[in-house]
């Protein structure tokens, strides 16, 4: 389970890109947050991974406040989640095939496995031709799925995904979204935060509607908010 | 880890040891430069040791007793001498045996000294003391005067403490030296691991993020650096076993033309320095370098 109690984050420039936010997210829920262009979006998940640390408030995830967690647990605590990050952050210097490769080989997991999973998950998301290319010779949305293959391949038990969808076409979205619900029913905690509004409409989720970083609906099988 | 994550480590470490020609080879030829300085000066001091150790065996103090000395004093005095502290030995030199040394260096003028054996031997008894240290040269021969039925107490003081001094300084300033350099080797290697470190910083990051953990990313970092440092550290010995080598022909050459050379300056053979210098080269090579990529690390992980 994740709760955020009256989370704020103001950044060292003084901007409060969240206020008093709070919830809870059960094991196995899909969660979507929307809300415009610096709503705060990315600030929550970035929160989850303890890239970032609030100003004030608890985190709580599965029975652990964020904030008492000792430096050396850190990493282990990240190899819990999955993480598809919006500017994708891979590593330049391997190609497809190791980036993903990459997330199985820090936790040392069995070679056999490492080679059994990485063109599984490279297939999933449509890369299996693409093993071989380094990332700067990839399309955006190329690389946005390597992002996702690599949080998936260590089958976490939260996957947060930052805009997984922002570079694709919508076919190529509907299959990705597929993935995650796929991980989902698989009982993967989702959260992820989106700008697609026919994603978010049609699959009739949670929805945590953030607008200049307060939380101002939180709706089960929620829809896409527009204050038009 | 896993040997497979080890085998992963070293092969990035050794890679991007040489990855970076120019920074590589600076490095590499910044502690190869700093252990050859460090080879002349622990040469220079180990030599001066082994002299010091030389002259130390030889300093000594002679003590002359009164002309009617009884046999039963002689030992008496002989037995308080052995007491003192920095005494090694305590040689009783016969006014007979000394005559006949006398007329051992007279060598064929010896005719000079007939007549004065046996009761008209004109010279006294002895004492040689041998001296732990040059330093409590003084102090015994001091002590010696105040002793009954001694008549003069000679001792060569000069020699013995100037050197001694000597040896302090240069091994102080030696220390120094040493120092010093392996503080400078260290902040190359450091600035070199931190170009490698800072050209990675955004792969740094993001495998924090994914959960690798602080040591998973330090060792290639030290790998690095050990590298560079075990290359220093053999070219330096390469350079430095055979520069000795070639100062030591050198000087057996000298020796043989001017003999009296040999007995002022010996000095060690390479068999006796080449252990101690292979150990402090390596030992100071890698751990310079591990240091200075450990400092350089250390920043670029706390995310
Ligand atoms: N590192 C930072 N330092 C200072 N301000 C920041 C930082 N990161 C984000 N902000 C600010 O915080 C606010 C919320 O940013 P956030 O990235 O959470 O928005 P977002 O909802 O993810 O937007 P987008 O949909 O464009 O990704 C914005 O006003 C942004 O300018
Ligand atoms: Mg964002």
């Amino acid at each position: 389970m994740i709760e955020f109690r009256n989370v704020e984050k103001i950044y060292s420039n003084g901007v409060k890109a969240l206020s008093s936010a709070s919830f809870k997210i059960e094991n196995g829920e899909f969660v979507f947050v929307v809300g415009e262009s610096g709503a705060g979006k990315s600030t929550i998940l970035k929160l989850l991974l303890k890239e970032i640390d609030p100003t004030s408030g608890d985190i709580i995830v599965a029975g652990q406040n964020l904030r008492d967690m000792e430096e050396r647990d850190i990493p282990y605590y990240r190899r819990g989640l999955g993480v598809v990050f919006q500017d994708f952050r891979l590593l330049s210097d391997r190609d497809v095939y190791d980036n993903v490769a990459f997330a199985m080989e820090i936790v040392e997991a069995p070679r056999k496995e490492i080679r059994r999973r990485v063109p599984m998950v490279l297939a999933m998301v449509g890369l299996s031709s693409k093993a071989k290319c380094y990332p700067n010779e990839l399309s955006g949305g190329e690389q946005q799925r390597v992002s996702m293959a690599r949080a998936l391949v260590n089958r976490p038990s939260i996957l947060i995904a930052d805009e997984p969808s922002g570079n694709l076409d919508p076919a190529t979205a509907d299959g990705i979204m597929e993935i995650v619900e796929m991980a989902n029913r698989r009982g993967t905690t989702v959260i992820m935060a989106t700008h697609a509004k026919d994603i978010v409409d049609t699959m009739a989720k949670r929805v945590i509607t953030l607008k200049n970083g307060v939380i101002v609906r939180d709706e089960e099988k929620g829809g896409y908010f527009n204050e038009d | 880890m896993k040997i497979r994550t080890w085998h992963s480590f070293f092969k990035q470490g050794i890679k991007s040891a040489f990855g970076n020609k120019t920074m590589s080879v600076a490095s590499i030829v910044a502690i190869t430069a700093a252990l050859c300085v460090l080879g002349v000066v622990m040469l220079v001091v180990l030599n001066l040791n082994y002299l010091m150790d030389d002259l130390e065996s030889k300093s000594e103090v002679t003590v002359f007793l009164e002309k009617d000395v009884e046999l039963s004093d002689i030992k008496g005095i002989e037995a308080k001498i052995k007491n003192w502290d920095g005494v090694n030995e305590v040689e009783f030199v016969s006014k007979s045996s000394a005559l006949e040394s006398w007329k051992e260096d007279l060598d064929d003028k010896a005719y000079l000294l007939d007549g004065y054996e046996g009761a008209e031997n004109p010279l006294p008894h002895s004492f040689v003391i041998g001296i732990e240290k040059p330093e409590y040269t003084e102090d015994i021969a001091s002590k010696a005067e105040t002793l009954p039925q001694v008549m003069k107490v000679n001792y060569s003081k000069e020699v013995a403490e100037s050197l001694g001094k000597v040896v302090h300084t240069v091994r102080l300033i030696g220390f120094v030296i040493v120092l010093i350099l392996a503080v400078i080797a260290a902040i190359i290697i450091h600035n070199t691991v931190r170009l490698t470190v800072y050209s990675r910083r955004r792969e740094i990051k993001i495998m924090k993020y994914i959960g690798a953990t602080d040591w998973y990313i330090r060792w290639p970092f030290i790998i690095e650096g050990f590298t560079i440092g075990m290359t220093g550290s053999l070219i330096a010995i390469v350079i430095i076993m055979p520069l000795y080598k070639y100062v030591l022909n050198k000087l057996a050459g000298q020796h043989l033309e001017e003999g009296f050379f040999v007995n002022i300056f010996k000095l060690l053979p390479l068999g006796d320095v080449v252990n101690t210098i292979l150990l402090v080269f390596i030992l100071v090579g890698v751990s310079v370098g591990v240091i200075g990529s450990v400092m350089s690390i250390r920043k670029h992980l706390k995310v």
